[in-house]
């Protein structure tokens, strides 16, 4: 079995990625899918009808108890029947439906041979979720079929329906599935049935979500309007999928379990309500048809629900008729459907008012059309005849308001059926067409068709009449399938006559009264027409998707303002709430802590706030980021207080960096901010922030409570100097003991100032095809030197600006022992930087460097990531530190650790950055409307 | 951790907050910057206060604890580096619209608004309206060959 | 191997030196960014053998004994991550290669891509807490140069509201880090497991959510991933790929680390669930709403998070093993669709659902590379999509969290929708001018492809990755339950960092070490 999916795989892909290039051909290839499926049946039929299954598992994720367990029993064996029997005639039928060339059809052919194989996956499955995975793929498969004629919009919406509809059901089947399967331990359907979970909750709960996939998947009201909108599919494809084999997957499902649970919560009821329901909707919008497809469609939906309504009824003799149902119909309905096609396809027209009678050379066609309606109708002699019998006797033996009901029930839906079945023939033999539209649908016919349009049904047809007059025939394998469901079905004997009885009766009455309804049909027309409306749910389903998108746009509205600030809002809400009610739910009050740790707090948290404040008030940007610097300092007094001098020697560099870097940009920002802020909204921001403010006040009050041994820092202080060879604990934390974080660290500066660049550079000049540089090369042309230059000052300038390179030197090479090291040398010599911007602007500073500053910044990451990564080279760990020990003249001992190797990386990548930054936003900003600012991007 | 200290925290990350619900990019990377210190401020009191950590400079049972102090000289970096590129985004959003306004998010909007039309609709119309049976008395469909994609004429 | 651990970071890193040094020269920024790329996939895969055959591996860096230094650690959780994200890493860097814009339009694009690897790599092996925020600084500084990359209108715009998010992030994560010193002393992932466990309740629980903030705000989760949706999708699509395969993720990763190896139990499961339905349900919602390909797929990642928070809040071993299976599943075929979407605006001239159409005529090539993870990613077997969200349901109803199974079966049905949705508009409806006019574009590739092969294959690739993932699913499943083990007994972990006198005494290893 395994095999055969594989190859149904294997010939439909090769069909599809052939492509055109097969053409008709592609039909043979993929019809060897079937052929196989069909020969194989053969060769282990006897077996199976001895009762004697065939089993094979290919282990997939046993984890989840999800293996392709596969298992062919009589009632598989009937349905590999019709899903590889009829498959074969279906592809012998489309060989001459579908053009030999036109484009599509490898297309079309691949993906029903997809679909032939994914529905004999699903009736041989014997593992509820592997059933499932063949259950969707029969949805995709006739979503990709009804919408090959894509440029249709009627085909998008009905493929679309379908596979929506359908999968929603699937959905639902595998959440029943899982219950169930947790319920019973395991999702083995064979073990399942054996030996069924006990009901409860749980099990009723499934089975509803289970019955949920089969009434969408076989077109159930109220689940029934895809199937109709699904005929806008070649007729092939239809005959196949929607009329013979997928649509009958809900009521396959539905006969497994029925046995096991039909006795279990809301089944019968529920099931056979549907059932019989969709049987007459399905019945009174056939008989409105005057497409003879659309008619067949609503006739399949109205023998689908008879075929769930027996089968879910779930007796032994009722599992027996379904089976008889089941074969019978698929002869006639797929017959049914060839003789459709072959009009269609002759005709140009399926609408019975313009049929013509058939000519000579019809003769086949129109013999399949009458049978198969004599079929449909249950007209005796015809197999159709025999199930319809079976189905009511099996109902009739069983006692009960429910038995009553359901055979009124289903003797009415018969009438309608015949009434339908009669309105068939009649159109399709021109019975019912006008003489002008028959004779100028005549004269613009293709004439008779083809053997291969006619035989597949012919042959269906001579099938029914010969199982309807020997029934005995089928009775090996409908036994055998129905035993397969149910132990205790009885050997099955099948007969023409079973003397005069109850269903004998009702079955003269349903023809009868389809008989009648034919006759009459002028009179009951205007009737139905007022039941018409909401019997149909394709309204139901439009409601559906609108609701759908309605509310997902209403929603998204709401959930996605697109608005900053009120991102940040709700961000901030949440940050303070999470936390804060965790910690109030839990908390024991640990008591206040001493207010003031030491005096000299006081003035440095006072300034720190009072800078902060005037920073968030004031209406100037100029004045507001000057207090922000202001705020910086204090925190480096701070810092000293803490003791903390790298800190504060750090802090205070940065701050004079960032706030020349922001004085560079506001510069060209306008000057104030202007404030149209309502005061509602400031109160919101001013709880949020209060919100916040409280969450850190008690989370730092609940932390500060715990005083925990810091046995790592100690360890540091002790092996800093023998082990660290620095003094300087901090600077060795930094480049030794974490100086991994070092690394990363000045990666992030180095992309930082990679980005500042790039935006502060994009689009300063047209594309060229390469892209632009990081940095413009030198091609700048040195301006005229600002008047405002004054030599002495020139002078003056460079000599401080040496001196404080030299200090920078000095921090670099001490920092290991004394404050300072790589971040705080290098950030100095960013503000000497500075400090020749501000005497001669951009091009000063370009004088400073020979080297581009990306050079700079690049070899400064190469020399840090080297030194972390040479000790590993030599063995050690990484970033492991190492010393040597030089004796250069005149200087004494020198001792060079691997330590200042990084800290001259991380040096050169600051000093570079300060570079870079001067280099986007030093010089004049850029012409407005720039290519770049217009045109939309690259990507 | 003091009251004053934790205040101090707290109050920072307030008003930075407060500054982080408005639409200038400059007034949100000065609360960025506000919170910031807030976290340091935090960071520096998690470990004991004491002299400077230099080795032979005092006893070192009297230093203060090295750890934060690393860990907070790492951060004040990072958002140093950061802090550049959001100001060069502030530059470059003058160059594009002489502003610094963090405008609201286009098609977000236009979501909220009305919405985006959605095609599947329409062709469900069309099927629907296809679906619509008629009676024997309507006149019958024009006679054409299936549209079906590969179908033959 | 303990040696090989720091690599993937390094060599990145090494890397983006160079790629800085050598400037302009495009060909050898490209060599140096693939070779490098190339070679981490080969270290991940090796460590990842290596934890899973011997079980966890630690290393410190600087040599110092833990906790002195800071611990490098991969158990398989981490090491799974390493893989994929490595393979992730390669593939966009080949189709950012192929395709004109992006890659092109700037020299800074290898380099800072190569520091966000190393970023990404690093915050999936660091064991140290503030390592692992300057690793995900590193990774998101990066990202943000990525996005910006070509500073349009619409990329300030978004990237400001990323950016500043992100930066406020970043800041919370610093206060919850100075917290945690401040009560425990100390930033060791292992020692801290132990010390946490020591605190009060509610202390642990106000940090325990703190952490889950912070890094929620990263993975996306409702209400902290507005962000996501409005920046993502106006970066180049190569970017915008490697940004819904990895961040995020790295954003989960951390969640999952640090609540199951710090914060064990601490979340109350009701919190948990409600976050994951809410950020499903919403996050497919928003994207059922969209017109435009990336847009529709960047609401989908949000959509996803909620699944493997899902199997997060389920805490067994079953569900934390579906959570990780799912996040493997999402990376490879989120970047997968995001990278077809590539191809789509390539081939189509746009992204956008009105404008595109008929491709399946035009460009089936591509047709096909879209179906497969589209499928997946709305859980149609046999696709990875398919297992990964039965594991998830399995898990759930194992221990009957009903509401989140539901919420759960209605999103995948939504997603169906939204998939088909993109489906039936790019591949079928008519095709509009701006369509007709991109096709009808003389492109020697367009022909077969759709697009040039440099960005054709990575995407193939890419799905042919994600149908293995659903055929080889069984096995995956079962590694990555051995990863779950790992993450819900921690003594092998604090074992592997502070060497075997765990349950960690928080006191530093006298000697030794160097």
């Amino acid at each position: 079995m395994t095999i055969l999916l594989a190859l149904h795989a294997v010939l439909g892909l090769a069909a599809i990625a052939a492509g055109d290039r097969l053409g008709r051909r592609a039909l043979w290839l993929g019809a060897l899918g079937p052929i196989a499926a069909v020969g194989w049946l053969l060769g282990v039929l006897p077996g199976v009808l001895d009762d004697r299954p065939v089993d094979e598992v290919v282990r997939w994720v046993p984890a989840l108890d999800l293996d392709l367990q596969l298992r062919l029993d009589g009632f598989a064996a009937l349905m590999v029947v019709l899903v590889s029997g009829i498959g074969v005639l279906v592809f012998v039928y489309a060989g001459r439906y579908l053009s030999p060339t036109g484009p599509g059809v490898a297309r079309l052919v691949g993906l029903l041979t997809l679909f032939s194989g994914s529905m004999f996956g699903l009736v041989v499955a014997d593992n509820l979720i592997a059933l499932y995975g063949f259950w969707e793929l029969t949805s995709i498969t006739s979503f990709l079929l009804i919408g090959n004629g894509h440029r249709d919009a009627r085909a998008r919406a009905a493929a679309l329906q379908a596979l929506l509809v359908t999968g929603a059901g699937g959905l639902a089947m595998l959440g029943g599935f899982i219950v169930l399967g947790q319920a019973a331990g395991t999702y083995r359907l064979s073990a399942l049935l054996a030996d069924p979970p006990e009901a409860g909750a749980a099990v009723t709960t499934a089975l509803v979500l289970i019955l949920l996939g089969a009434f969408t998947k076989s077109a159930q009201y109220p689940f029934n309007a895809w199937l109709p909108g699904a005929m806008v599919a070649p007729t092939p494809v239809s005959a196949y999928l929607h009329s013979a084999t997928m649509v009958k997957a809900g009521v396959y499902l539905i006969a497994r379990l029925a046995p096991a649970f039909a006795e279990v919560g809301l089944w019968r009821p529920l099931v056979v309500t549907v059932g019989v329901v969709t049987m007459l909707g399905g019945g009174l919008r056939a008989l409105r048809q005057t497409d003879l497809k659309l008619l067949l469609a609503m006739g399949t939906v109205s023998q689908l629900g008879l075929m769930v309504a027996v089968f879910g009824w779930g007796t032994p003799t009722a599992i027996t008729a379904g089976c008889v149902l089941l074969l019978g119909h698929a002869f006639f309905k797929a017959g049914a459907f060839m003789v459709v096609g072959a009009l269609d396809h002759q005709h140009g027209t399926r609408d019975l008012r313009a049929l013509p009678r058939p000519t000579r050379g019809w003769g086949p066609v129109a013999a399949t059309a009458v049978v198969s309606a004599a079929s449909m109708a249950g007209v005796p002699l015809v197999m159709g005849f025999i199930g319809k019998e079976a189905a009511l006797a099996a109902i009739a033996e069983s006692a009960g308001g429910g038995a009553v009901v359901a055979l009124i029930g289903i003797t009415l839906g018969s009438a309608l059926t015949a009434g339908y079945s009669a309105r068939f023939a009649f159109g399709a033999l021109g019975r019912l067409a006008r003489p002008d539209a028959a004779a100028e649908c005549a004269a613009s016919s293709l004439g008779p068709p083809a053997l291969a349009l006619a035989l597949p049904g012919a042959l269906l047809a001579a099938a029914s009449v010969v199982l309807g007059v020997l029934p005995a025939l089928e009775d090996r394998l409908i036994g055998a399938a129905a035993t397969a469901l149910d132990r205790a079905v009885e050997p099955v004997h099948l007969a023409l006559w079973h003397g005069f009885e109850l269903p004998l009766l009702l079955s003269a009455i349903a023809l009868l009264g389809g008989a009648a309804l034919h006759r009459g049909r002028r009179t009951v027309d205007p009737v139905l027409a007022l039941g018409h409306t909401p019997a149909s749910s394709a309204g139901l389903y439009g409601l559906a998707l609108r609701g759908l998108n309605a509310t997902a746009d209403r929603v998204t509205g709401i959930a996605q303002p697109g608005s900053l600030p009120i991102y940040l809002g709700v961000i901030a809400t949440t940050a303070a709430v999470i936390p804060g009610g965790m910690l109030l739910t839990g908390a024991s009050w640990p008591g206040w802590p001493d207010l003031v740790e030491t005096p000299v707090h006081v003035p440095v948290a006072a300034l720190v706030l009072g800078a902060a404040l005037a920073a968030s008030v004031v209406r100037r940007r100029f004045t507001a980021a000057l207090y922000l610097g202001l705020v910086g300092y204090a925190m480096a007094g701070l810092f000293v207080v803490q003791g903390a001098p790298d800190l504060a020697l750090t802090q205070v560099a940065i701050e004079t960096l960032t706030t020349v870097l922001f004085v560079l940009v506001l510069r060209r920002l306008p000057d104030r901010f202007e404030h149209r802020t309502p005061p509602w909204r400031r109160a919101i921001r001013l709880s949020v922030a209060g919100a916040v403010g409280a969450t850190v006040f008690f989370l730092a009050l609940a932390t500060g409570a715990e005083d925990p041994p810091t046995p790592t820092s100690d360890a540091m202080v002790e092996r800093a100097y023998p082990d660290g060879e620095g003094r300087n604990v901090v600077n060795v934390v930094l480049v030794d003991f974490r100086g991994f974080d070092t690394l990363g660290e000045i990666t992030v500066l180095t992309a930082g100032a990679i980005g500042t660049v790039a935006l502060a550079r994009a689009g300063r000049r047209p594309h060229r095809g390469d892209g632009e540089p990081l940095v413009p090369e030198a091609e700048h042309p040195v301006p005229a030197v600002p008047l405002s230059r004054i030599a002495t000052l020139d002078i003056s300038v460079k000599v401080v600006f040496t001196a404080v390179m030299v200090g920078s030197l000095y921090l670099l090479f001490a920092g290991h022992n004394q404050p300072g090291g790589g971040f705080a040398g290098g950030i100095v010599a960013g503000a000497a930087i500075a400090l020749r911007y501000v005497s001669g602007g951009i091009d000063e500073v370009r004088r400073l460097s020979r080297s581009q500053p990306w050079t700079v910044l690049g070899s400064g990451v190469l020399i840090a990531a080297t030194t972390a990564l040479v000790p590993l080279l030599l063995g050690g760990a990484v970033l492991e530190s190492g010393s040597v020990t030089l004796h250069p003249p005149l200087l004494g001992d020198v001792k060079l650790t691997s330590a200042l190797a990084f800290d001259v990386g991380v040096y050169l990548v600051v000093v570079g950055l300060a570079l870079m930054v001067f280099e986007s936003f030093g010089d004049d900003p850029p012409p407005r409307s720039d290519p770049i600012t217009t045109a939309k991007g690259e990507s | 951790m003091s009251v004053l200290m934790a205040a101090t925290a707290a109050i920072l990350f307030a008003l930075g907050t407060y500054l982080l619900l408005q639409r200038k990019l400059s007034r949100i990377i000065i609360g960025i910057g506000l919170l910031g210190h807030g976290a340091n401020v935090l960071f520096v009191n998690a470990g004991r206060r004491g002299r400077a950590p230099l080795i032979g400079s005092a006893d070192p049972d009297t230093f203060a604890d090295p750890m934060p102090q690393a860990l907070v000289l790492t951060a004040i970096v990072i958002s140093f580096g950061v802090t550049a590129l959001l100001l060069a985004l502030a530059y470059r959003s003058w160059v594009l619209t002489e502003d610094d306004e963090v405008a609201d998010d286009v098609e977000d909007r236009s979501v909220a608004k009305e919405g985006f039309a959605d095609s599947e609709l329409e062709d469900e119309a069309a099927l629907v309206a296809d679906l619509e049976s008629s009676t024997e008395d309507d006149e019958p469909a024009p006679i054409q060959r299936e549209v079906g994609e590969g179908v033959a004429p | 191997m303990r040696l090989l651990l720091p690599l993937p970071v390094l060599l990145p890193l090494g890397a983006a030196a160079l790629s800085i040094l050598v400037g302009r020269s495009r060909r050898w920024q490209r060599i140096i960014s693939i070779t490098t790329l190339t070679t981490v996939v080969g270290l991940a895969v090796a460590i990842l053998v290596e934890t899973d055959r011997d079980g966890i591996v630690a290393t410190q860096a600087g040599g110092w004994p833990a906790p002195l230094g800071i611990s490098l650690v991969a158990d398989r959780f981490s090491a799974i991550m390493l893989v994929i994200a490595a393979l992730m890493m390669l593939a966009v860097v080949v189709f950012a290669i192929g395709q004109p814009g992006a890659e092109r339009n700037h020299v800074g694009f290898q380099s800072v891509y190569l520091v966000l690897a190393a970023g990404v790599n690093a915050s999936f092996l660091t064991g140290d807490m503030f390592n692992l925020f300057v690793a995900i600084e590193m990774m998101l500084t990066a990202s943000y140069v990525l996005i910006t990359l070509g500073g349009r209108l619409d990329q300030v715009r978004s990237g400001m509201t990323y950016v500043v998010i992100s930066l406020v992030a970043s800041v919370l994560f610093l206060a919850a880090l100075a917290f945690t010193y401040t009560a425990t002393g100390t930033m060791n992932m292992a020692v801290l497991s132990s010390a946490i466990a020591d605190l009060p309740e509610g202390l642990q629980g106000g940090l325990a959510g703190l952490f889950l903030v912070v890094f929620g705000i990263k993975a996306g989760l409702f209400p902290l991933y507005f962000w996501l949706p409005d920046s993502y999708p106006t970066a180049p699509s190569p970017v915008t790929a490697i940004f819904a395969g990895l961040l995020t993720k790295v954003g989960v990763y951390a969640i999952i680390r640090t609540q199951t190896l710090l914060f064990p139990g601490v979340l109350p499961t009701w919190l948990v669930m409600a976050v994951a339905g809410a950020t499903m349900v919403v996050g497919v919602f928003g994207a059922i709403a969209q017109d435009d390909v990336k847009r529709i797929l960047s609401f989908h990642i949000v959509s996803q998070i909620g699944y493997m928070i899902m199997g997060f809040g389920v805490a067994t071993v079953t569900g934390l093993a579906g959570a990780i299976f799912y996040m493997v599943h999402h990376i490879v075929v989120k970047t997968a669709l995001f990278l077809s979407g590539g191809l789509i605006e390539h081939a189509g001239g746009s992204s956008r659902l009105s404008k595109l159409g008929d491709m399946v005529r035009s460009a089936p090539a591509i047709a096909v590379v879209f179906l497969i993870p589209a499928l997946s990613l709305a859980g149609m077997p046999p696709f990875s999509g398919f297992v990964a969200k039965l594991a998830l349901l399995d898990a759930a109803a194992g221990v009957g969290q009903w509401a989140i199974f539901g919420a759960a079966v209605l999103t995948s049905l939504l997603t169906l929708f939204s998939m088909s949705k993109i489906g039936v508009g790019v591949f079928w409806s008519p095709a509009t001018e701006a369509a007709e006019h991109a096709v009808a574009a003389p492109d020697a590739a367009r022909s077969r492809l759709g697009a040039p092969a440099m960005m054709y294959v990575p995407t193939a690739l890419l799905a042919t990755a994600a149908l293995a993932i659903g055929v080889f699913a069984g096995p995956l499943l079962d590694l990555s339950e051995r990863a779950a083990t790992d993450l819900v007994h921690v003594e092998p972990y604090v074992a592997a960092v502070l060497g075997d006198d765990a349950p960690a005494t928080t006191s530093a290893p006298e000697g030794g070490g160097r």
